[in-house]
């Protein structure tokens, strides 16, 4: 071959090059990625998964579920509030007049530094609270972006990239409710009413009650979903395994990198 | 359609001579001027967006520096702050923005015996009082004297700037709370006399 050794090398080129660019490149940068520690509780930061989660993890991929949600929340902001918390001794009506002249909530890092030095130049003592804001933030009911810390005990991770249903990066806060989640996963449409997911009906059984007794685990179904009298639905292994990893999939602790004020501080 | 054929046998039929060659041209100046001003804009936009790759930093922080601003402060980062602006106006002139002190105009404050003390009363006195005539510190003789700088600061800003003396430049010592400055305060009194090293050792830690 007259070109074999251009064209070999033109192949190493753009294999090798693409290698270092989408493997060594990443690695390098992320694969010393360590547990870290959530702001404010100083808890460790992912939580390790259950046994029962880490499995769910799998049937979550062999449903493909992947295919229509995705699992990383975007943010397109910060908004600072300064709230007051104590008026101080010294002269709380010069204060509680200020707060009436000022834009407290909404502001960004400079304004909210100003408005908190002209408070404390009165004798006030102020605290600066942070929230994320953002189309996903605000839609999915999220606190703060996705960060690589998120996907430690991932493998692999599955952040997918069409939303025909929503982000399930948060979901575990967002729904914390076991039983919704398997009735959601036996009959969508029972309940969110113009669902478009599949059933997954296979992850159930539909068995005959006991004595007539329906077992703990069976489902509380609406009417117009339920099966013929003296039966009941119950969920397989599988089910309950990819629930469990549903409700572990969290996004709500204030990080380093993508810090917020929680709920609970607030006064 | 025949006219079109006529046209391809015209021009497949040029004369030899008129065949085209490639001939060397200099690369105009403009490219290289276009290529150099994208390059420094592509820099300057990476540069100010771009994070340098620092795995922490992620949208909407644009760089580690903003990231770290965006932190919520505790109180006592928050005190440490407020202490160190008041130590440049009020302290940093003598004693140096790096607490290492002035020859001739005041001792150090880094490692300093009379800062590093258990409680900050003693501490507290030389702000609140002044000082003045000879004192050892770090083992070399000073022979100074200083205002009763701190007498026109709060209770609240004295206590940070102390705060900020005594956890900096590899400082580790405890907090400094405003009450321990309004009692030392009240010790000295309205008019206060410079103390002398001799009667500020006489006062407790």
């Amino acid at each position: 071959m007259k070109s074999g050794f251009s064209i070999f090398l033109a192949i190493l080129l753009t294999l090798g090059g693409s290698w270092i660019g989408f493997v060594v490149a990443p690695t390098m940068q992320l694969g010393t990625a360590k547990l870290t520690t959530a702001l404010v509780t100083g808890d460790t930061w992912p939580q390790q998964r259950t046994g029962e989660a880490t499995l769910g993890q799998q049937i979550y991929r062999a449903n493909g579920c992947v295919a229509c949600h995705t699992m990383q929340l975007r943010q397109d902001g910060v908004s600072f509030e300064v709230v007051l918390t104590s008026a101080g001794k010294i002269n709380p009506t010069a204060v509680s007049n200020l707060i009436s002249t000022l834009t407290l909530t909404g502001l960004n890092k400079e304004a909210a530094d100003i408005a908190a030095d002209k408070i404390s130049a009165v004798g006030g003592k102020t605290e600066t609270h942070l929230t994320a804001t953002g189309a996903d933030i605000s839609n999915y009911h999220a606190v703060r972006r996705s960060v690589a810390a998120d996907y430690l005990y991932d493998a692999p991770v599955q952040l997918g990239s069409l939303r025909a249903g929503p982000d399930l990066a948060n979901i575990g806060a967002r729904q914390p409710v076991a039983a919704v989640h398997l009735q959601h996963l036996y009959a969508p449409s029972s309940v969110t009413a113009k669902s478009a997911m599949p059933s997954y009906k296979f992850l159930f059984e539909v068995r005959k009650q006991i004595n007539g007794v329906a077992s703990p685990d069976a489902l509380n179904l609406p009417a117009e979903f339920a099966t013929a009298a003296g039966y009941e639905v119950v969920p397989k292994p599988e089910a309950k395994q990819l629930v469990a990893y549903l409700l572990s999939l969290r996004a709500d602790a204030p990080l380093y990198e993508a810090p917020f004020t929680p709920a609970t501080t607030k006064p | 359609m025949n006219d079109d054929m006529s046209d391809e046998s015209k021009s497949c039929s040029l004369p030899s001579s008129t065949e085209p060659t490639a001939t060397r041209s200099t690369v105009p100046m403009w490219i290289f001027v276009v290529t150099l001003l994208l390059l420094f804009l592509g820099f300057a936009f990476f540069d100010k967006k771009g994070g340098w790759f620092d795995v922490r930093v992620y949208a909407p922080y644009n760089s580690s520096e903003e990231l770290e601003a965006a932190q919520p402060k505790s109180a006592a980062a928050v005190a440490m702050a407020a202490g160190k602006k008041n130590y440049e106006t009020y302290c940093g002139s003598c004693h140096g923005n790096d607490g290492a002190g002035k020859i001739a105009q005041a001792p150090p404050l880094s490692g300093s015996e009379w800062v590093m003390t258990k409680g900050a009363e003693r501490l507290a006195h030389i702000p609140l009082a002044g000082l003045g005539g000879p004192i050892k510190v770090e083992g070399k003789d000073w022979n100074m004297n200083m205002a009763a700088m701190g007498a026109g600061l709060s209770d609240t800003d004295l206590a940070a700037v102390l705060t900020y003396i005594r956890g900096s430049w590899g400082n580790k010592m405890g907090e400094v709370s405003p009450d321990d400055i309004k009692k030392v305060r009240a010790e000295v009194g309205k008019a206060p006399q410079p103390y002398t090293g001799e009667k500020l050792m006489t006062m407790p830690e």
